[in-house]
């Protein structure tokens, strides 16, 4: 997904698990401080100062906020609204109780439905 | 047979790119597997030196004038066993400006190779020819010291074959105009690469799929050599923090091979390090860096996830 600094949620800006503990956050975050370090060499020479100081105040937010319990909760709860919603890549179809994968039917390619055309032989008829 | 082609390179000359690739290729030697070492550095070749051999006849220069006709031919023993290499060569100048159906046919013919490692040890520099042999290989590694001279470079090699993927992929499906926009909006500044998908996708999204899915396809590897200290082992894991942020490329990280005063001294003697010095803790990390991405190789094959554009379902 395209995402400016902006964009990234305060997971992805620690770099770390939304499973993380407050240990993991707190490595997440003195990594990412350093990345972002004025004197960093990671970033030397493709961050632009002015994206420098975007990102380190958007990690001193992210750390406040989920070194905090009850403001980590609403966010990953705000996180859960945000998320998009992905259409299942199978079609699916509710039956009796239990979710089943409903048969994709044979696709058919040029060459068969020509054949089914001119054949004489209905398509549906069974071998005799 | 299973060939898999790594290639070692980025930006920086005395980087450690020739080393490290003599190293991954005895330590591929010693796993009892079959490896050729390319020295694709057109001009200036010394890997020989490196596994303490002398220049000389056939090298890739022959192949290249076509005085060889299959470039297999061109690939000597070295004293290792398992370990053969094709020498880079010295004579002649204008091969380090190969010709565009020169390289095609290198390509080729390196893919036909009858092993089971092959590894290029690439030039500095980010010129076209570099790049091509880089993205033609499936691990590419980059390697970088902690120094901003070379940081620069690596992310300008990074940039260059971001670049280099996104034409390739303009001239493949012919999308017209694009890459003077490209050249313009990305060499002012990193964070104008989201601006140049973003403006894509909005102009027209299935060619910005296109060009995003080729972007995520490129993978590349990070090796951080000469790590001194604490805070370089962790440059690696920054520097593709930064470049999965601003450059949206993954950069994976193997890992970093400390520094050691002994590489210069089996320089010296003429004696690869990585044979001489096979306990140290410089060629565990190599050994190490290996393993990590022989593992990863395996998923860096697979197709990226799909692609959601944050507008529109």
């Amino acid at each position: 997904m395209i995402k400016k600094i902006e964009d990234w949620n305060y997971y992805e800006l620690l770099n770390v698990e939304r499973t993380a503990s407050r240990q993991e956050i707190w490595e997440g975050y003195q990594a990412a401080l350093a990345t972002y370090d004025p004197g960093s060499l990671a970033a030397y020479s493709l961050v632009t100062e002015d994206e420098r100081r975007l990102i380190t105040e958007r990690i001193q937010e992210a750390y406040q906020t989920l070194r905090d319990p009850e403001k980590k909760k609403a966010y990953d709860l705000a996180l859960l609204k945000r998320s998009f919603y992905y259409a299942p890549k199978a079609p699916f179809r509710k039956s009796v109780g239990k979710v089943e994968i409903e048969e994709v039917g044979h696709k058919r390619g040029f060459r068969e439905k020509v054949r089914l055309l001119f054949s004489r032989r209905k398509p549906d008829a069974g071998e005799p | 047979m299973d060939t898999r082609i790594w290639a070692v390179g980025g930006g920086k000359g005395g980087t450690g790119k020739s080393f490290v690739s003599s190293s991954l290729g005895l330590h591929l030697a010693s796993l009892e597997r079959d490896v050729l070492l390319i020295d694709a550095d057109l001009g200036g070749p010394n890997l020989h030196t490196l596994l303490g051999m002398r220049n000389g006849h056939p090298d890739l220069g022959d192949f290249l004038t076509s005085k060889i006709s299959m470039l297999e031919e061109a690939a000597v023993e070295t004293p290792f066993p398992g370990l053969r290499i094709i020498r880079g060569t010295e004579n002649i100048l204008f091969v380090a400006n190969l010709n565009h159906y020169r390289k095609l046919r290198l390509l080729r013919q390196i893919r036909q190779i009858n092993a089971q490692d092959i590894i290029l040890d690439l030039g500095t520099g980010s010129s076209f020819n570099t790049l091509d042999f880089f993205l033609s290989a499936n691990p590419g590694i980059i390697v970088a010291t902690p120094e901003p001279t070379a940081i620069e470079n690596s992310y300008l090699f990074l940039k260059s074959c971001i670049m280099r993927v996104l034409k390739l992929y303009m001239d493949h499906y012919k999308i017209p105009d694009l890459h003077q926009k490209m050249l313009e909006q990305i060499e002012k500044n990193s964070q104008s690469l989201y601006g140049f998908f973003k403006s894509l996708v909005d102009a027209d999204r299935s060619y910005g799929t296109i060009l995003y899915r080729a972007l995520r396809n490129f993978r590349p590897c990070l090796v951080v050599n000469k790590a001194r200290d604490e805070k370089d082992l962790l440059l690696g894991r920054s520097m593709s923090d930064v470049a999965r942020k601003y450059l949206l490329i993954d950069l994976h990280y193997l890992g970093a091979i400390p520094y050691d005063e002994r590489v210069h001294e089996s320089l010296k003697s003429m004696r690869p390090f990585f044979a001489s010095h096979g306990d140290s803790a410089t060629a565990k990390s190599v050994r190490e860096a290996a393993e990590e991405l022989a593992y990863s190789v395996e998923f860096s094959h697979r197709t990226p996830p799909e692609i959601r554009f944050p507008n529109g379902r």
